[in-house]
C-alpha cells in the first residue's frame, strides 16, 4: 500500500481532469442526437463525479463523528461512488430498454423526432 | 283642556283623514258607486283640513289672549334621547307658526274643496286626496316644529308629497320625469339645509359649557335666545350656517339656481299646482328664513347673498314669463318671482314684510290657479293662452274673481299686494342691514320687476278674458294649428300632454328615451278619460259651484286681506314684539330719495298695466302666434329660460351620464375588469410565453438545464466570493 | 483553510516530473482522448469503444487514489457490464453504419460548447484552484479497503445502500416490463 500511495498526483489534478470530463459529458448530452450515444455521454458525466469524489475522499481531512468509526476517512466518497454505479446500472438498463422499445415502434432513433411532449 | 294642546289635533287630524282615504277610498267608490262614492270620499277629504283650520282659529284666539308675544311648546312625545342630543315632537305655538298654519290649513281647504270637482272625473280620486291631506300634515309638521329635526321631517315629507302629486299621472312619462325633476332638484336644497343643521350642532354645540343646557342643541327654544351668544365673536360661522339653511330654501322655494324644477311642476294637476307650488310648499324656505333670522341678523353677508339671490330670480323669472304660452306656466313663473320678492324681505331684514307676502301671496295666487284650472278646465283641457280670448262672456265668475286676483299681483291698492309689496319695497329700500347695501339695490331691481309683473299678468288676463277675438273658432276640426299633443293625435289628449307645450319641440321631450321610444309610450299610454278636444265649435262653460265657491272666497280674501292684515290684525305687531325678538324689526322707508313710496309703487304697477293693455287688447299680436320663428327674438330665448334649463340638464344630466359612463366602461370595465381579466390574460400570455420552451426536443431541455446550472454555479461563486469564502 | 488540508508540504511537488506525475498524465491523456473520442465521433460504435477505454483508465486512477476495491468494481460493472450492454444494444438496432444519423450542426451545439466552457472555468475557479497547495492525502490509508468500504455501507450509509437495492429492483422489473412485447 505504501508504493501506491505513492503514486497520486496533486488533488486538483484530479479535480481538474473530472471537471474536464464532465464538460466534455456535458457537450455531448447536448449536441448528439443518438439517444445511445447521449447515454454514453451520461455516463461519463457520472464517471467524472466518481473521480471527484473518490480524490476528495482522499484528500479531504476528517472530521471525527460521535462514534468513532475505522477508517479514519471521510466515507462518504467511495459510498457514493458505489451508489452512483448502481444508479447508472439502473438508468442504462431501463433507459435502453426505453430507446428499444422506441425503435420498435418507430424504426428509427433520432431524440430530434422524439417529441411528443412539446407543448 | 289646555287650548294650546289642540295644535297636535291640528297637525295629526289630515292624517287621519289620509289613512280614510288610502284604507277605505277604494272600498267606498267601488261600493257607493263612482258618482256617490267620489262625493263621500271628497266630503271626508275636505273635513279634516276645514276643522284643521276653525282648530287653529281656536288656538289663535287662546294665543291673542295670553298675550301675543308669548310662546310655548307642546311635547307630544320624546324622539331621540341621547346623552348628546335630546330631540321631541314637540310643536311650537306662536305667531310666526300659527300665522302659517291658518295659512296653510284656510287656503288648503279651500284648494281641497275645489279639487272635488275639479278632480272628479278621475279615476284615481281617493289616491289623490290621500296625497293631498298627506302634504297637509307634512307642511303642518314643518311650521310647527320646535326643533330642526322635525321642522326637516316635514321637508323632506313635502318634498315626498310634491313628488307624489307631480306625479299623479304616472302614466305619462313626462309627468314622471318632471316629478323625478322636482324631486331631485329639492334634494340639493336637502344637502345644505343638512349641512347647515350639522354645523349648527358642531358649532354651537362645541362652545356650549356642559352645564347649561341638556343637550337639546337644536330646539328653537335653545338656537333662537342663545346663538348669539355664541356666535358673537365667529361671524364666519353664522355666514355659513345661514349660507347653507338658505341653499336649502333655494331648493324648496325655487330660487335662482335651483328653481328650473317649478315650471316642470306644473305637469301635476291644478290643484297641486295651487297647493304646493304657489301657496304652501313654496313658502317653506322663506319660513325657514324667517324662523331661522337670528343667523341673518348676525351676517350681513348672507343677508346680502339672500336679497340678491331673491332680487335676480324676481327679475329673472318675471322676464322669463314674457316668453311663456302656457297659462300654467305663466303662473309657474309668476310664483318664482313672487318668491324672490320674499326673500328681498327677508335680505332685507324686514322679515314680518316677508311673512305678509307669504299670506297675501297665498291668497292671490291660489286664486290664479285655481282660476286658471277652471279656465283649462272649460276650454277643454287645452292650456295655450293663445287658443283663449273673450272668455268673461262664457265664464263670467271665473272671469272676475281672477281680475281681482290679478289686481293684487299687479300691485294695485287696496287690494292685498299692494299691502305687502309696499312692506317689501319700502324695508328693502331702507335696509342697513345687508352688507354693501344689497338691500337697497334689491328693492330698485324689485320695484323694477314689480312693473314687470303687471305688464304680464296684464298680458294673461287680457289674452284670455278680455281681448275681443275668440281665437278658439279659428281651429280647425283636424287640429291643423295646434301641433303640441304629446303623442299622436288618434288618441284622447291629455291635460298634462301640454305641460311641455311651451317647453320643448314637441315629441323629443325624451331625447334619451329613458326607457321608451316615443312609438312604445304612444303604444303603452292608455286614454284614460275621453275629453272632447277644442275646436272651433266650442263652448266653454262655466265650473261647477265646488270650484266656484272658492274662487270667491279667496278673491274676497285678495282684497280685503292685506289691508285687514296690516291695519285691522296689526301684522307687523303681531310678527314683532317687544321683549322677546320674534322677527326683528325693520325700518320702512316712507320717502326714498324723497319720492313718496306709494308712488313709486303705484307708478309701477300702473306702468305694466298700461303697456299690457296697450299692446294686448287687440288680441294677440301677429308676432306672438303660433309660429315661434316669428317671434322677436329675445322672447323666445325668454320662452326658453334664457337656455338656463338646457344647460343644467346639459351638464348636470348629461354630464353626470358621460362621468358615470366613462366610470362605468373606463374605470370599472376598463380597470377594474382590466385587472381582473387582465391577470387571467397575463396567466395566458405567460403560459404562451413559456410554451416556447417546451419544445419537445430533448436537446434542447439539457441545453436550457446546463444552462441553468452553469448559472447557477456562478451565482453561487458570485456570493462566495462576495462573503470572503473563496477557498 | 491550508490548515484543514494540511500543510503544503506536497512529497512531491506539482512541477517535479516524475514517476507518479507521468503515470497520472498517461492515464490522464488517455482518459481525456477518450473522452474527447466519444463526444466526437460520428459512429456510435466508436463511441462506445472510445467510453472504455476511458473507463478503463479511470479505473487505473482509482488504483493510484488507493481506492483499489472501486477500481475493481468499475472495471467489472461498468465496462464489464454496462458497456457490454451498450454494444449488444448497438448491434441490435443495427445502427452502426455511420451516416445513419447525420449530426447537424446547429446553434446548440455553440450554446452548449460555450457553456460547458463556463462551466469548467466556474469549477476551476471556485474548486480547484483554491485547492492547489492540497497535496498530501489525509484518509486512512486503508480506506478502500472493502472491509472498510464493507463497514461504511453497513453502519453509516445503510439507508441508502437500503435504497439504492430497491432501485436496482425497480430497474429489474422496468426493464423486463419494457422489453415485453405487446401481442
Amino acid at each position: 500500500m505504501g508504493e501506491v500511495r505513492s503514486l497520486m498526483a496533486p488533488l486538483w489534478m484530479y479535480l481538474a481532469l473530472g471537471a474536464f470530463l464532465f464538460a466534455t459529458g456535458v457537450v455531448g448530452v447536448v449536441s448528439r442526437r443518438n439517444p445511445i450515444v447521449i447515454f454514453m455521454c451520461i455516463e461519463l458525466m457520472l464517471n467524472s463525479v466518481n473521480l471527484t469524489f473518490l480524490s476528495l475522499a482522499r484528500f479531504a481531512p476528517w472530521l471525527p463523528v460521535a462514534h468513532e468509526l475505522e477508517p479514519k476517512a471521510w466515507m462518504g466518497g467511495p459510498a457514493a461512488v458505489i451508489f452512483v454505479m448502481a444508479v447508472a446500472a439502473a438508468e442504462v438498463a431501463v433507459g435502453l430498454g426505453i430507446i428499444m422499445a422506441i425503435f420498435r415502434l418507430r424504426d428509427e432513433v433520432d431524440v430530434d423526432e422524439m417529441n411528443l411532449l412539446r407543448g | 283642556m289646555d287650548p294650546f294642546a289642540l295644535i297636535w289635533w291640528i297637525v295629526l287630524l289630515p292624517l287621519g283623514g289620509a289613512l280614510v282615504q288610502a284604507l277605505f277610498g277604494g272600498a267606498v267608490v267601488r261600493g257607493l258607486g263612482p258618482q256617490n262614492g267620489k262625493k263621500v270620499m271628497g266630503f271626508l277629504a275636505v273635513l279634516p283640513v276645514a276643522l284643521s283650520f276653525l282648530l287653529g282659529v281656536a288656538v289663535l284666539q287662546a294665543h291673542l289672549e295670553a298675550g301675543a308675544g308669548t310662546e310655548r311648546t307642546v311635547v307630544l312625545a320624546p324622539w331621540i334621547d341621547l346623552a348628546a342630543l335630546k330631540v321631541d315632537f314637540a310643536a311650537r305655538v306662536d305667531s310666526l307658526s300659527l300665522l302659517m298654519v291658518l295659512v296653510v290649513t284656510g287656503v288648503g281647504a279651500l284648494i281641497h274643496l275645489y279639487a272635488t270637482g275639479y278632480m272628479a272625473e278621475d279615476r284615481d280620486y281617493t289616491r289623490f286626496f290621500t296625497y293631498m291631506n298627506l302634504f297637509v300634515v307634512c307642511m303642518l309638521v314643518l311650521v310647527t316644529a320646535d326643533n330642526l329635526p322635525l321642522l326637516f321631517v316635514g321637508w323632506e315629507g313635502v318634498g315626498l308629497c310634491s313628488y307624489l302629486l307631480i306625479g299623479f299621472w304616472y302614466r305619462d312619462l313626462a309627468n314622471a320625469k318632471a316629478a323625478n325633476k322636482a324631486f331631485i332638484v329639492n334634494r340639493i336644497g336637502d344637502w345644505g339645509f343638512m349641512l347647515g343643521m350639522f354645523l349648527i350642532l358642531v358649532c354651537i354645540a362645541a362652545s356650549v359649557p356642559e352645564a347649561q343646557t341638556d343637550g337639546r342643541w337644536l330646539d328653537f327654544g335653545f338656537i333662537l335666545p342663545r346663538a348669539a351668544t355664541y356666535l358673537a365673536d365667529r361671524p364666519e360661522v353664522a355666514t355659513a350656517i345661514a349660507l347653507l339653511l338658505f341653499v336649502g330654501a333655494c331648493g324648496k322655494s325655487a330660487q335662482f339656481p335651483l328653481y328650473f324644477w317649478l315650471p316642470d311642476a306644473m305637469a301635476g294637476p291644478t290643484p297641486v299646482s295651487a297647493l304646493i307650488h304657489a301657496a304652501t310648499m313654496v313658502t317653506a324656505g322663506v319660513y325657514l328664513v324667517s324662523r331661522m333670522h337670528i343667523f341673518y341678523v348676525l351676517s350681513p353677508v348672507a343677508s346680502a347673498v339672500v336679497a340678491a339671490a331673491g332680487a335676480f330670480t324676481a327679475l329673472f323669472a318675471a322676464l322669463v314669463a314674457f316668453g311663456q304660452t302656457d297659462i300654467k306656466k305663466v303662473l309657474a313663473y309668476s310664483t318664482v318671482s313672487q318668491l324672490g320678492f320674499m326673500f328681498i324681505a327677508c335680505g332685507a331684514g324686514v322679515y314680518w314684510a316677508g311673512m305678509f307676502h307669504v299670506a297675501t301671496h297665498a291668497f292671490f295666487k291660489a286664486l290664479l290657479f285655481l282660476g286658471s284650472g277652471a279656465v283649462i278646465y272649460a276650454m277643454a283641457h287645452n292650456q295655450d293662452l293663445r287658443n283663449y280670448g273673450n272668455l268673461r262672456k262664457y265664464l263670467p265668475i271665473t272671469c272676475w274673481t281672477m281680475f281681482l286676483g290679478y289686481l293684487a299681483i299687479a300691485g294695485v291698492p287696496p287690494l292685498a299686494g299692494f299691502y305687502s309689496k309696499e312692506a317689501i319695497l319700502g324695508g328693502a329700500l331702507a335696509s342697513r342691514h345687508a352688507a354693501a347695501s344689497v338691500a337697497v339695490w334689491a328693492g330698485w331691481i324689485g320695484l323694477v320687476t314689480a312693473a314687470l309683473t303687471a305688464a304680464y299678468m296684464t298680458r294673461l288676463t287680457v289674452l284670455t278674458f278680455f281681448s275681443g277675438e275668440e281665437r278658439w273658432r279659428r281651429l280647425q276640426p283636424a287640429h291643423a294649428h295646434d301641433g303640441h299633443h304629446g303623442h299622436g293625435t288618434e288618441m284622447a289628449v291629455h291635460p298634462e300632454d301640454h305641460s311641455h307645450s311651451a317647453h320643448a319641440p314637441h315629441g323629443h321631450e325624451d331625447p334619451h328615451g329613458f326607457f321608451y321610444t316615443d312609438e312604445e309610450l304612444a303604444a303603452r299610454a292608455e286614454p284614460e278619460e275621453h275629453h272632447h278636444e277644442l275646436d272651433a265649435s266650442h263652448e266653454p262653460k262655466e265650473a261647477p259651484p265646488s270650484m266656484t265657491f272658492p274662487l270667491v272666497v279667496l278673491a274676497l280674501l285678495s282684497v280685503v286681506g292685506g289691508w285687514g292684515l296690516q291695519h285691522w290684525a296689526g301684522l307687523q305687531e303681531f310678527l314683532q314684539y317687544p321683549g322677546v325678538q320674534l322677527l326683528p324689526k325693520g325700518t320702512i322707508q316712507e320717502h326714498p330719495h324723497g319720492v313718496p313710496l306709494m308712488a313709486l309703487s303705484i307708478g309701477a304697477a300702473a306702468l305694466g298695466i298700461l303697456y299690457g293693455w296697450i299692446v294686448y287688447r287687440r288680441g294677440l299680436p301677429a308676432k306672438e302666434g303660433f309660429d315661434e320663428s316669428a317671434w322677436h327674438p329675445f322672447r323666445r330665448w325668454a320662452g326658453r329660460q334664457f337656455g338656463y334649463d338646457d344647460l343644467v340638464v346639459h351638464t348636470g344630466v348629461q354630464g353626470g351620464d358621460l362621468v358615470a359612463k366613462s366610470l362605468w366602461k373606463g374605470f370599472d370595465a376598463g380597470v377594474i375588469d382590466g385587472i381582473a381579466n387582465g391577470l387571467g390574460v397575463l396567466a395566458c400570455g405567460l403560459g404562451r410565453g413559456l410554451k416556447a420552451i417546451q419544445t419537445g426536443f430533448v436537446r434542447s431541455y439539457a441545453l436550457l438545464m446546463l444552462a441553468g446550472a452553469v448559472a447557477l454555479l456562478a451565482y453561487m461563486v458570485a456570493v462566495l466570493t462576495r462573503i470572503g469564502g473563496g477557498n | 483553510m491550508e490548515g484543514i488540508w494540511g500543510a503544503g508540504v506536497a512529497q512531491l511537488a506539482p512541477t517535479q516530473v516524475g514517476g507518479p506525475m507521468l503515470l497520472f498524465a498517461v492515464l490522464a491523456a488517455v482518459a481525456v482522448a477518450s473522452g474527447v473520442g466519444v463526444v466526437a465521433f460520428n459512429s456510435p460504435v466508436r463511441s462506445a469503444l472510445c467510453l472504455i477505454a476511458n473507463f478503463l483508465s479511470l479505473a487505473l486512477l482509482y488504483f493510484t487514489l488507493g481506492a483499489e476495491m472501486l477500481g475493481i468494481i468499475q472495471v467489472v460493472v461498468y465496462t464489464g457490464a454496462i458497456m457490454v450492454l451498450f454494444l449488444f444494444v448497438l448491434m441490435l438496432l443495427n445502427l452502426a453504419a455511420p451516416g445513419a444519423l447525420r449530426e447537424s450542426r446547429d446553434l446548440r451545439r455553440l450554446g452548449a460548447g460555450a457553456l460547458a466552457a463556463a462551466l469548467f472555468v466556474l469549477v476551476v475557479v471556485q474548486a480547484v484552484l483554491p485547492l492547489q497547495e492540497a497535496a498530501s492525502p489525509q484518509a486512512a490509508d486503508y480506506y478502500g479497503t472493502p472491509m472498510a468500504l464493507g463497514r461504511a455501507l453497513f453502519t453509516e450509509y445503510v439507508w441508502p445502500f437500503e435504497l439504492a437495492s430497491v432501485l436496482l429492483l425497480v430497474g429489474i422489473v422496468g426493464s423486463i416490463l419494457l422489453a415485453k412485447r405487446r401481442v
